[in-house]
Order: C-alpha cells, then structure tokens, then sequence
C-alpha cells in the first residue's frame, strides 16, 4: 500500500496566501502526515525551476500561475495535487486548509498510513 | 445528474468567498453576479457596487482546462478586446476535501473523479501614460448584449459603457 513520502509548497515569499497561512497549514499537514515539507520558493532561481516542472506536470499550469500549489508525493512516485490558492481572497484559502485538514480524504489516508 | 462540465448550485455555494471586498478600488462589499457566460460552466463577476470587477470567475466539473472557452467568450464582452490577455487567465482545480464534507461527499460519488476546474480572469488596474489609474469595471444594463467589461479612471463613481446612452446635459 503506497504511502505519502514528501509535501511540497510551492509560494512565494510576498503572497499573503502564501505566507504565513501556507506554510503554517503546510506544516501542520506535513506533521499529521509524518512526512517532511518542502518550500519552493518562486523567487529563487534555483527553486523556481523545480516548482514550475511540478506545477507544469501535475498542477494548475498557466502562463502565470496561481500559488500556493500544494502536492503530496506517494511512494508508489504518484504525485497528487492537493490545493491551490483562492484568487477571490485570503480567508477563502485559509477555509480550503482548515476543509483539507479536517477532510474525510485526511482521514482515510491517516488509516491506511497507520496500517 | 447535471451535464457533464455543469456544477450544480450546491457546489457552487462551495466556492463562494467569504466577505469579500473590493479589489484595489473602495472598501465596499463584493457581489458575485451569475452571468450568462460560455456553456456548460459557471460565469461570476466579483464587482463592487459601483461596477468595479475585482475578478471573475468562470468553473467547470471538469478535469479539462476550460480556458479555451471562456477567452473568446471575455474578447467579445470586452472593450477594447485586447484587454484580455492570456496570461491574466490562471486555472484552480478544485479537490472534494478542500470544499468542506457536502462537497467532498458529491465529488466523491463521481467515478472517475472529477475535480472543479476554475479559470480566473484578474486584471490589474493599470496607469496611462498622462498617469490615470484605470481598471476594470462591468456593465449589467444590457440584458441583450449580456455583461460588457471596460476600463475607467478608477475615481470614477459608476462609469457608464460604450452601449450606454451618454448621460443628457
């Protein structure tokens, strides 16, 4: 049964959806799943190359990207896109973390990680 | 059962915002406006009540990119048509469990699974060259012609578009 491996941000250090409120999100997810967090940072050169592949390959690709993208790494190499952040405003993303982590689908990944 | 791509409105209630408020312009509450868009998705304006847009959204139960719709469905509403860019169109799939349980219990049902797919339509209010801030704003006066997006001084209490009769001195 395959198993999360990493979680991973993509964001940028000015976006107010990004943070604080992703990365504290991120890191609650991240500690709850018992996997590490990854930050990739759009700014930096060397981290943007990574997360535009990421977004390109499995996320929500545009010619300018909406961030935070948050994807959950399996150990079978799936990778699966789990949020991204909402355009109208912060308390609307604040509200799909705080669905996510209370989610059905937290819980039954929880389960099957525990068995 | 709705149409393949057609998001029924208890979905749609998911993807509401919260208190939303006027993008760079006043502080007055946002209204998400239904309007008649591209089918078989969902068309929300975000204006404020002096008509300034502070995004639009157009949502498909689809794991499809419905950009391709919506863009020449805004050129065509839009004055002028080169206002719309393709690149201030960005795309939000959105998952069962970051909709709440009702959602993510409707979505979950689906087989295979489909996520809501959104394109967002942001255009930054921009300055020309005589330093005038303009931004966009939407006109719902035309019940024919459907909703008319435009630019306008954004100090501009509610401006009127280019199908509007000028105001009688």
């Amino acid at each position: 049964m395959p198993t999360p491996q990493r979680l991973t941000i993509v964001l940028a250090p000015w976006c107010p959806h990004c943070v604080p409120l992703s990365v504290t999100q991120g890191r609650r997810l991240a500690r709850r799943l018992r996997v590490p967090l990854r930050l990739l940072d759009i700014d930096r050169p060397a981290q943007e190359k990574a997360a535009d592949r990421l977004v390109r390959r499995y996320g929500d690709d545009a010619p300018d990207y909406l961030i935070p993208q948050v994807f959950l790494e399996w150990s079978d190499g799936r990778v699966q896109h789990l949020l991204t952040g909402f355009s109208e405003e912060v308390p609307r993303t604040a509200r799909a973390w705080a669905d996510l982590l209370r989610s059905a689908w937290l819980r039954a990944t929880l389960r099957g990680a525990r068995a | 059962m709705t149409r393949t791509g057609a998001l029924p409105p208890r979905l749609r209630r998911t993807l509401a915002p919260h208190t939303p408020h006027c993008y760079r312009h006043c502080q007055q509450p946002l209204r998400g406006r239904t309007v008649n868009g591209p089918a078989p998705g969902w068309l929300c304006v975000y204006a404020c009540p002096g008509g300034a847009v502070s995004v639009v959204t157009y949502s498909e139960w689809t794991n499809d990119d419905p950009t391709a719709r919506l863009l020449p469905f805004l050129r065509a509403h839009t004055g002028p048509s080169t206002l719309v860019r393709r690149r201030d169109l960005r795309l939000a799939r959105r998952h069962g469990p970051e909709l709440g349980a009702e959602a993510e219990r409707i979505l979950g049902r689906v087989i295979p699974s489909r996520a809501i797919t959104t394109v967002y339509w942001r255009l930054y209010p921009f300055k020309r060259k005589d330093g005038t801030v303009l931004r966009p704003f939407a006109c719902f006066r035309h019940r024919r012609l459907g909703v008319q997006f435009f630019v306008a001084p954004g100090d501009s209490g509610a401006p009127r578009c280019s199908h509007c009769p000028a105001p009688k001195k």
